[in-house]
């Protein structure tokens, strides 16, 4: 519950390849409308159930956190649960499931988000009790108080997602180089001992300068129309003052990386090795067109069981248990390209590697064929159609573009855009972020030494 | 990879059913339960027009039974079938067969090998796979409307012509043998297989894949494994979405029209769960945190107190933030991000069972903390307030479980795997209304003693007696013992 989206592995393997959304027709659309004190409404109707999904996306995430205060804007969305004017502590939740919601809330390096799903005739109540947070939190400063308490859960967080996982611990090191001098190369839930030193007034300060009405984006998907939600949206958010100044976001150029780095990390938990190679990619919002034709591009050379590094190297190699090309490339700013293999037993890292970069190099100088490129283009733009089965998928979908600054017209034409793609341009796509002069971070996952279980 | 064994967590699995629930349905005309017969068809079609779905129940020509619920607004079919045999069935010394039997399903077929077979689901934009649990074997298929007759013959010469290739096989064999030696370093695996060893050591339920076994399983047993298991007595399809039954049965009918008429195979005995172990099992495993896991019996799902349990487990340490657990543990002490319990139902075997991390030096506290809980709700109860917050909960949130077609899906399945009833939807908030705070405070007095509970911990604990048992020392377990890597796995396939 209350989940933070750090990137873990599983998450990057598909993020980069998973933007789409529905086209196929006319007959469905999203509306959208924006209240007087700025904040932007989509509604997404879905009326097979009378249901509802309600989220409240904030336009603040880690990237956005002060030097040495990493992991407040994660910690802060756990306080968000505790205590308003109207509701005391920890009420927000049993109101919620008294009236058989369901709510979560999750922190990403770009955005914050919230949601509830209900039966529709609770909508109401739900957006009535997130304004009321929106505009009237009570944090908290008892120094042995709930805030604290709070604190010690997150740190729990922590061990429990990265510090008891050896993969995610390596991922961690390989992360905050990659992104060195940007914010993102600390990760979402923050450092340890930074964590350990949030104070409630860190979290007020916080508060006063993100939350406001025209610094987040409300999404309702569901058995609604905009006629319904929109004078409910009036009487609840729309009461609220936005900002005089919109605060600027921590949103920069990331650098390329200085100089090829391979990094080593052993436990006695980890019995079977991994390899992964990380290069600079791009992002959808910094140029999309490049991150278009990446992810055709990587979803033939590696994207699956019919991918070319996997019949390679599984296949008919037989050296690697597993073998694929991955993109991140739903960050604001720009994220990592990649390759990654798990050794067969019995063969070297060296070896699988030396017979892995060959195919890779052998691809990106033969090409593509137009089957296999077609393949890739019909099956990423029908996941659009699938999509649509998913209330909350949708609303996901819609809300963590639009955080970013993409648009709706972006979701809408991902299929025409995927299936624009040219097999030259996917190829070439490649050719740029994989190019041999490119640095990039090396990342072994090993057993202990002595280990030979 | 994909191991297909026991799921991980049980808790999680009584919420399947339960938990889930409803479509009002856009398109409802009928009233309650009307019989139709098509027109031009040859089979009958019952319509059941409940609360949550408009279920259509019939036979087609071909003795498949089928529930089907009709859903236009999305261009796309998701079809599931099921039999109730699972890997309890594997024959011993091939621990994992029906594992390597499910892996080999979508890994060609008729004349085309793994990757046709893998490139044809592409180029129709299906997807196709399957699974299997200790009580059941399942594939599930999506596909595009418009794709609908190309797909079901691509699942028409998996069932009917599937290969078992030497290729993929030995690939499976290969990944089994990695999931085996990485196991024995998953908290999970170990809190799993230590309960198991210490509750029903002697059940095919215990029973995990070995390096024996995995090495020594052939293609043909593989095959036989599957002709053993897929047959037409028993079969339960169900089906969501832009499709009527018409159309839908023909393609079923050609789908399942080679497989045999029925098994010889017989049911696995009910687990006889031997009585808790009282001192907390430790498993010694080099990580910061510890992962607590406790399980006691529980009832079965047609019991008369299953629904209080249910009701009850809410309360306790079902309901989220709202459990008292999560209160005590997570929102008060901060010992914890997150602490769960669940009832686990099957055939066989029912578990009341719970979990939570915390860091090792914390264990003796986190531990006393379930105890004080444990103790405080079977002497006490649980109040008034309580019993109508978890009603209004469980009632209210039923129809959040029936807004995808793929939910409604799984529902269904779960309803016909259960042989709960047609109508089970529409009966189940009454079930839950009816518990009675008398109901509640007698179960919890029975099941929810600390001494009914056998407590494993995985990590390197601090602050428990010195006496606990640990179950081996260097933190490895003899691979004969050890099992699949537990995944839960999905009706759904993937994408």
């Amino acid at each position: 519950m209350r989940a933070i989206l750090t990137g873990s592995l599983a998450a990057l393997a598909c993020a980069g390849l998973s933007a789409s959304a529905d086209t196929a027709g006319a007959e469905w659309a999203p509306e959208t409308f924006t209240l007087s004190n700025g904040m932007e409404v989509v509604i997404l109707p879905d009326h097979r159930a009378p249901v509802v999904t309600h989220m409240v996306w904030y336009k603040v995430g880690a990237v956005d956190e002060a030097p040495g205060k990493s992991g407040i804007a994660h910690l802060f969305e756990h306080v968000m649960f505790k205590e308003t004017d109207d509701l005391g502590p920890e009420e927000f939740t049993s109101v919620v499931q008294r009236n058989g919601g369901q709510l979560n809330a999750f922190t990403s390096y770009d955005y914050t988000a919230y949601y509830e799903r209900v039966a529709k005739d609770r909508l109401e109540l739900m957006m009535t009790m997130e304004a009321d947070r929106m505009g009237d939190l009570i944090i908290n400063d008892d120094p042995e108080g709930p805030f604290i308490s709070e604190r010690d859960v997150v740190k729990e967080e922590r061990r429990q997602r990265l510090d008891n996982n050896p993969g995610a611990i390596l991922q961690e090191q390989v992360m905050s180089e990659f992104f060195k001098g940007h914010p993102y190369e600390i990760t979402v839930i923050g450092n340890m001992d930074e964590v350990g030193a949030l104070t409630p007034q860190d979290g007020l300060d916080f508060y006063k300068t993100w939350y406001r009405p025209n610094e987040a984006i409300l999404i309702v998907a569901g058995d609604v129309t905009a006629e319904e939600v929109r004078p409910l949206a009036e009487a609840t958010y729309g009461q609220l003052a936005a900002n005089e100044e919109s605060p600027t976001r921590g949103w920069r150029e990331v650098s390329p990386i200085s100089e090829t780095l391979e990094l080593e990390h052993s436990d006695p938990k980890v019995r079977q090795p991994s390899w992964d190679r990380w290069y600079m990619g791009t992002s959808f919002i910094q140029d999309p067109d490049l991150a278009m034709a990446l992810t055709v591009g990587l979803d033939v050379l590696g994207g699956g069981q019919t991918s070319r590094l996997y019949q390679s190297l599984v296949e008919d190699q037989k050296v690697a248990i597993d073998a694929s090309s991955w993109g991140w490339l739903t960050l604001h700013d720009s994220g990592p390209v990649g390759l990654s293999f798990t050794p067969a037993e019995g063969k070297t890292m060296d070896e699988v590697e030396t017979a892995f970069m060959a195919e890779v190099e052998k691809v990106l100088e033969e090409g593509f064929t137009e089957a296999e490129v077609d393949r890739a283009r019909n099956s990423l733009a029908a996941s659009s159609i699938y999509q649509r089965d998913s209330q909350e998928g949708m609303a996901n979908l819609y809300g963590r573009t639009l955080a970013v600054g993409g648009t709706i017209d972006d979701i809408l034409n991902y299929p025409d855009n995927i299936r624009a793609v040219t097999k030259e341009q996917a190829i070439d796509a490649l050719r740029t972020v994989f190019a041999p002069d490119r640095n990039y971070i090396e990342a072994h996952l090993l057993p202990s030494e002595g280990d030979d279980q | 990879m994909r191991f297909l064994t026991r799921t991980a967590l049980p808790a999680i699995l009584a919420l399947g059913v339960l938990g889930a629930c409803g479509d009002s349905g856009l398109n409802k005309e009928a009233d309650a339960e009307t019989a139709a017969t098509d027109a031009g068809g040859e089979f009958e079609v019952t319509v059941h027009d409940g609360d949550f779905a408009t279920i259509q129940q019939f036979t087609t020509p071909g003795g498949i039974s089928v529930w089907l619920v009709e859903e236009p607004s999305i261009p796309i079919l998701a079809v599931q079938m099921a039999w109730e045999t699972g890997t309890a069935s594997d024959p011993d010394g091939l621990e994992g067969l029906t594992g390597a039997m499910v892996y080999q399903m979508n890994e060609g077929a008729g004349d085309m090998d793994s990757l046709a077979f893998s490139t044809r689901m592409e180029e129709l934009n299906m997807g196709f796979s399957c699974g299997a649990d200790t009580e059941s074997t399942y594939c599930s298929v999506n596909m595009l409307t418009e794709n609908a007759a190309d797909a079901m013959d691509v699942v028409a010469l998996a069932l009917n012509e599937p290969r078992f290739d030497e290729g993929p096989f030995e690939r499976f064999q290969r990944e089994a043998l990695i999931g085996i030696k990485t196991r024995v370093t998953n908290p999970n695996f170990l809190a799993g297989q230590a309960i198991e060893q210490a509750l029903y050591p002697d059940h095919p339920y215990a029973r995990n894949t070995s390096e024996e076994s995995v090495s020594t399983m052939t293609r043909e047993d593989a095959l036989a494994q599957k002709n053993a298991i897929m047959v037409r007595d028993g079969l339960l399809v169900t089906a969501v979405g832009a499709m009527s039954p018409q159309e839908l049965a023909p393609l079923l009918d050609k789908a399942f029209a080679g497989l045999p008429a029925s098994s010889d195979l017989t049911d696995v005995d009910d687990v006889d769960v031997a009585d808790p172990i009282a001192e907390p099992i430790v498993v010694d495993l080099p990580q910061p945190q510890s992962l607590v896991r406790f399980v006691g019996p529980a009832m079965a799902r047609d019991d008369a107190d299953f629904f209080p349990a249910y009701v009850l487990n809410y309360t306790f340490g079902g309901g989220g933030f709202e459990s008292r657990l999560m209160k005590t543990l997570r929102v008060e002490q901060g010992l914890t991000y997150g602490i769960y319990t669940g009832i686990s139902t099957s055939d066989h075997l029912n578990l009341w069972t719970g979990g939570g991390q915390t860091k090792n030096e914390s264990v003796g506290d986190f531990m006393a903390g379930i105890d004080e809980e444990m103790t405080m709700i079977a002497e006490g109860g649980i109040t008034e307030e309580e019993l109508s917050d978890a009603k209004a909960y469980l009632t209210g949130s039923y129809p959040l479980g029936f807004d995808s077609n793929s939910k409604i899906a799984n529902n269904m399945m779960s309803v016909r795997l259960e042989d709960l009833g047609v109508d089970y939807f529409d009966r189940r908030n009454a079930m839950v209304e009816a518990v009675t705070l008398d109901d509640v405070n007698r179960v919890a007095a029975t099941y929810l003693k600390p001494e009914n509970f056998t407590f494993v911990v995985v990590g390197q604990p601090e602050g428990l007696p010195p006496d606990s048992a640990t179950s081996n020392d260097d933190g490895d377990v003899s691979l004969e013992d050890a099992g699949d890597e537990e995944q839960d796995d999905e009706l759904e396939a993937d994408e």
